[in-house]
C-alpha cells in the first residue's frame, strides 16, 4: 500500500467535502439509473422470466453484493479488481481473492476524468479515473489492488494514474498473437501476476487450488454458454436481460452465479416448450460489436435498441463487457501446475478477440467470431458501437463492413459518447437502421 | 507343465484386466464426458494388444503385417498409430503413470519436432534393408533361458518391453529363415533374431539400449517414437502427387470461423502437430498426426474440429462444457 502522502502525479488534490458531495449526488442519481433501467427491462418484456430477479438485486452497485464483499474482507479475504477480461481470474480464484471486474459505465463521473485527461480520450477511462477521484466505484474502492492490461492507449495510461491512488498491477500483452516470443512474454506476465497474488493474498497458488478454480471457471462458462445458446433460436429472453446477467458475472460470487444461471436457463428452456417467446419472432436480430459497455450507466444503445419502432432484439454481442466474458474455457490437458498456467495463458491470450492486436491476416479471429456469431444466431444486422477516442474498434470497422458485406449483413456505424444527450439522435438512427432491417425481411 | 499353467494364468490375468478395463471404461464415459474418448481409446489399444499378441501365436506372418499397416495408412491416415499399435499403448501407459506422479512432459522445439520427422525416411530405409545383412549371419541355438523368456509364457511381458518389434523388424526372421524352418516364419521378433544371429550380445545390447531409451523418451516427451515411425511415410508419400491429395480418407477437417485460436489443439497433440493450429480451415493431411482424436476431443468449440471418413463427419468436436441441448 501506497502511504497517504505520497507525492501523487496525476490526481488532484480535492477538497474532502467537495468529494462528498460530488459522491452523493452521482450515487444517488445512479441508483436511480439503475432503478430505472431495470424498470425499462421488464416493462419492455412483461413476462421477464423471474429468474432475472436474482440478476436485478445483484446488478445494484450500492446493495448486497458490496455488503457481502466487505464482509468477506473484514474476514481477511483479498479482493482484486481487474480491468480487461485478460486478467486470469482462475488465479484470483485460486489464492481465495475476490475477483472484480472495476471498469466504470458512470456517464456523469467521464467529466470529472476531463479534469486530469483530455476529453479526446476515450469515456471509459475518463469515466474509470473520474469514479476513482469521487470513489464512486463500490469495487474499485473495495480493491486491495487492481490488475490492469496493458490493451490500448487508454488502458495504459490509465494505470499508470490510478497508481497515484492504489497498487496497480501491469500485464503487458503483446500486440501480435501468433508468434513464439510473444506466447513467451505473456507466459512470465502470468507468472508474475501469480507471484503477485501469493504475495498480496498470503496464500500459496497449490495445483490442487488452481484445479479447483479452473474447475469452477468452466462450470460458469458451462452455464454462460448455455445462456448464450439459448439465444439462437427465437428470442426467450430480451438481449439485455441476457447482457445483465453477463455482466453479473463480473463482480459476482462465480458460484452462486453459475447456479443462478443454470435456474434461469432451466426456466427458458421450459418456456420454448411452452412457445413463450419475449418478443415476436419476427422482430430483426441485431448483435452489437465495438466498445464495451458496462453497467449502469453504458445501457443506451441495447434499451435504444429494444425500446425502438420497429422493435429490435439483441440476440449477441462481441463486446468483452458481455458475451466474451466467459465464453472460452481453459482447457487442460494434464493438470500439473505448468501446463495450468499455460492453459490459463493461451486461454487469455490467444482466444481474445481484442483489437488491440494485429497480423497480417488482420485481426481474423475477431473477424471469425463475428462471422460465426451472424451465422449461428442468424442475426440481421449489426451495430457497430464505438464511444469517441475508442480508435482501436474505430478503425477496425472498414475491415469488419467488408468481411460481413460478404455474407450481405448491413453494419451501420453507430458512434457517441458518455452523455445522455444525444439519445434522441441516436434513436432516429438505430430506428432508421431497424426499420432497413424490418423491410429486407419483407421482401 | 509349468508353461501351460502360467500361460493360462496370464491369459486370466489379461481377460478381469479386460473385464476390470471395460468397467471402468463405461464409469468414466458416464462421470466425465470429456475424457471419454481418451479412456475409449485406451480401451481399444488393450484390446488391439491381446489382440496381436494372439494373432501372432498363430501362424501369421509379420512381414504381411507391416505391409498390410503401410497400405491401410494410406486410406486410415495413422490410425492405427493412435488406436491400435501396442507401442503406441505401452507409451500411452508410460504417459499415464507420468500423470499420476504428476511430472511435466517436455516439449520439443517445433524445428527439431520437424527436422525428427524427417528421420523416418532413414529409419525406413534401416528396416527395409537390415533383413538383406541379416539374413546373410549364421544361426545359433538359443540358450533355454532366452526360449523362455522371449517366447514362453512371459511373451506378453516382453511385447510390453519391446512392442515395436512386430513393425520394426518384419523381414528379419522372415529372410533368415527362408527355405529352412519354415514355421519359424511365425517368429520374427527381434530378440528371436539374436537367437538367429552368431553376435547375440550385440543385438541384446542393442534392443536394450532402444528399450532404455524410449522408456525414458517416453517419459519425458509424449509419444516420442511416434515422430519418427516411418509408418506415415505412404501418406507422406500420396500427398506429393496432386491426383492423391485425397488421401488418406480418415483425417481431421477444420471450421475456421468457429476457431478461435485459443491453442489447446496444439497443446494436447502427443507428437506437437502444430498444422491443426496453423492451417485456416479445411481438411488437415499430415503424415504425422495419429488420428488420436485428442485435439477433437479437446476442442472447446462446437462442431471446429470434426473427424472425417470420405467426406462424412464421425466425430465432432463439442461444447465438451455441456452437450448443447439447444438446436
Amino acid at each position: 500500500m501506497k502511504s497517504e502522502t505520497a507525492e501523487k502525479k496525476y490526481m488532484p488534490e480535492m477538497p474532502k467535502r467537495e468529494i462528498e458531495e460530488l459522491n452523493s449526488t452521482v450515487k444517488s442519481a445512479s441508483a436511480k439509473i439503475i432503478a430505472d433501467n431495470i424498470a425499462r427491462m421488464r416493462k419492455t418484456d412483461p413476462n421477464r422470466p423471474s429468474g432475472m430477479q436474482y440478476f436485478d438485486e445483484v446488478s445494484d452497485f450500492f446493495g448486497q453484493r458490496q455488503k457481502e464483499i466487505q464482509e468477506e474482507k473484514t474476514k481477511g479475504k483479498k479482493v482484486i479488481g481487474y480491468f480487461c477480461v485478460f486478467a486470469p481470474v482462475e488465479l484470483i480464484l485460486a489464492a481465495d481473492a475476490i475477483p472484480v471486474r472495476v471498469n466504470s459505465g458512470w456517464y456523469d463521473t467521464s467529466k470529472l476524468g476531463d479534469r486530469i485527461v483530455p476529453v479526446e480520450v476515450c469515456p471509459v477511462i475518463r469515466s474509470t479515473i473520474g469514479a476513482k477521484m469521487i470513489g464512486l466505484s463500490p469495487y474499485l474502492e473495495l480493491s486491495d489492488a487492481v490488475i490492469t492490461t496493458l490493451t490500448c492507449d487508454g488502458m495504459t495510461k490509465l494505470s499508470e494514474i490510478l497508481s497515484d491512488a492504489m497498487p496497480i498491477w501491469t500485464m503487458t500483452p503483446p500486440r501480435v498473437k501468433d508468434s513464439p516470443q510473444s506466447l513467451q512474454l505473456w507466459k512470465e506476465e502470468i507468472k508474475s501476476i501469480k507471484t503477485q497474488i501469493e504475495k498480496l493474498t498470503g496464500n500459496k497458488i497449490t495445483a490442487k487450488k488452481l484445479k479447483e478454480a479452473i474447475e469452477t471457471m468452466q462450470k460458469a462458462s458451462k452455464a454462460f454458454r448455455r445462456l448464450q445458446d439459448l439465444r439462437k433460436g427465437n428470442t426467450v429472453i430480451m438481449g439485455r436481460d441476457a447482457m445483465l446477467v453477463n455482466q453479473t458475472a463480473m463482480w459476482d460470487d462465480i458460484k452462486r452465479w453459475t447456479k443462478k444461471t443454470e435456474a434461469l436457463c432451466d426456466e427458458l428452456e421450459k418456456r420454448i416448450q411452452q412457445k413463450l417467446w419475449a418478443c415476436s419472432p419476427d422482430t430483426p436480430r441485431v448483435i452489437i460489436t465495438g466498445t464495451p459497455m458496462f453497467w449502469p450507466d453504458n445501457w443506451k444503445l441495447p434499451t435504444l435498441i429494444e425500446e425502438a419502432t420497429p422493435q429490435g432484439v439483441l440476440v449477441g454481442d462481441e463486446l468483452c463487457s458481455s458475451d466474451r466474458v466467459l465464453y472460452d474455457p481453459v482447457g487442460i490437458d494434464e493438470w500439473t501446475m505448468d501446463d495450468m498456467i499455460n492453459g490459463i495463458a493461451e486461454r487469455y491470450l490467444m482466444a481474445s478477440t481484442c483489437p488491440c492486436f494485429t497480423s497480417k491476416d488482420g485481426n481474423e479471429d475477431r473477424i471469425n467470431w463475428l462471422l460465426n456469431k451472424v451465422k449461428e444466431y442468424k442475426a440481421q444486422g449489426v451495430i457497430y458501437y464505438v464511444v469517441r477516442g475508442c480508435i482501436l474498434y474505430a478503425m477496425e470497422y472498414s475491415r469488419v463492413k467488408k468481411a460481413l458485406d460478404k455474407l450481405n449483413i448491413p453494419v451501420y456505424y453507430l458512434d457517441t459518447e458518455y452523455t445522455r444527450e444525444d439519445v434522441g439522435q441516436m434513436k432516429t438512427r438505430v430506428e432508421a437502421f431497424l426499420e432497413m432491417l424490418t423491410a429486407r425481411v419483407d421482401f | 507343465m509349468f508353461e501351460a499353467l502360467a500361460g493360462t494364468i496370464l491369459a486370466g490375468i489379461v481377460a478381469i484386466g479386460l473385464a476390470l478395463a471395460g468397467v471402468l471404461v463405461i464409469l468414466i464415459w458416464k462421470k466425465d464426458r470429456t475424457r471419454k474418448l481418451s479412456y475409449l481409446r485406451l480401451f481399444i489399444q488393450l484390446v488391439s494388444l491381446v489382440g496381436i499378441f494372439y494373432s501372432f501365436t498363430l501362424a501369421l506372418w509379420l512381414s504381411v503385417f507391416f505391409l498390410v499397416i503401410l497400405g491401410v495408412t494410406f486410406f486410415s491416415g495413422r490410425f492405427f498409430c493412435g488406436w491400435v499399435c501396442p507401442f503406441g499403448f505401452y507409451m500411452d501407459l508410460i504417459a499415464l503413470l507420468r500423470k499420476k506422479l504428476g511430472v511435466r512432459y517436455r516439449i520439443l522445439p517445433d524445428r527439431l519436432n520437424r527436422a525428427l520427422n524427417k528421420l523416418r525416411y532413414v529409419i525406413a530405409a534401416v528396416i527395409l534393408a537390415a533383413p538383406l545383412f541379416i539374413g546373410a549371419l549364421t544361426i545359433t541355438p538359443a540358450s533355454q533361458v532366452q526360449v523362455l523368456f522371449l517366447s514362453g509364457p512371459f511373451r506378453p511381458i516382453a511385447i510390453m518391453l519391446s512392442p515395436l518389434e512386430p513393425i520394426v523388424v518384419p523381414f528379419t526372421g522372415a529372410i533368415a529363415n527362408l527355405g529352412f524352418i519354415p514355421w519359424s516364419l511365425s517368429y520374427p521378433y527381434a530378440r528371436d533374431i539374436m537367437v538367429y544371429v552368431n553376435i547375440p550380445l550385440v543385438m541384446e545390447a542393442i534392443i536394450y539400449v532402444f528399450v532404455a531409451l524410449t522408456l525414458v523418451g517416453t517419459f519425458l516427451f509424449r509419444r516420442v517414437w511416434c515422430r519418427f515411425c516411418p509408418t506415415g511415410i505412404s501418406i507422406a508419400a500420396a500427398n506429393r502427387f496432386k491426383n492423391l491429395k485425397w488421401m488418406p480418407l480418415l483425417h481431421i477437417s477444420k471450421v475456421e470461423e468457429k476457431c478461435t485460436k485459443c491453442g489447446i489443439c496444439k497443446r494436447v497433440c502427443p507428437v506437437q502437430v502444430t498444422e491443426v493450429y496453423e492451417q485456416k480451415g479445411g481438411d488437415i493431411k499430415t503424415s504425422v498426426c495419429l488420428n488420436c482424436m485428442r485435439c477433437v476431443e479437446m476442442c472447446p468449440y462446437e462442431g471446429c474440429l470434426k473427424m472425417n471418413v470420405a467426406g462424412r463427419t464421425i466425430f465432432q468436436s463439442r461444447n465438451w462444457l455441456e452437450p448443447s441441448n439447444n438446436e
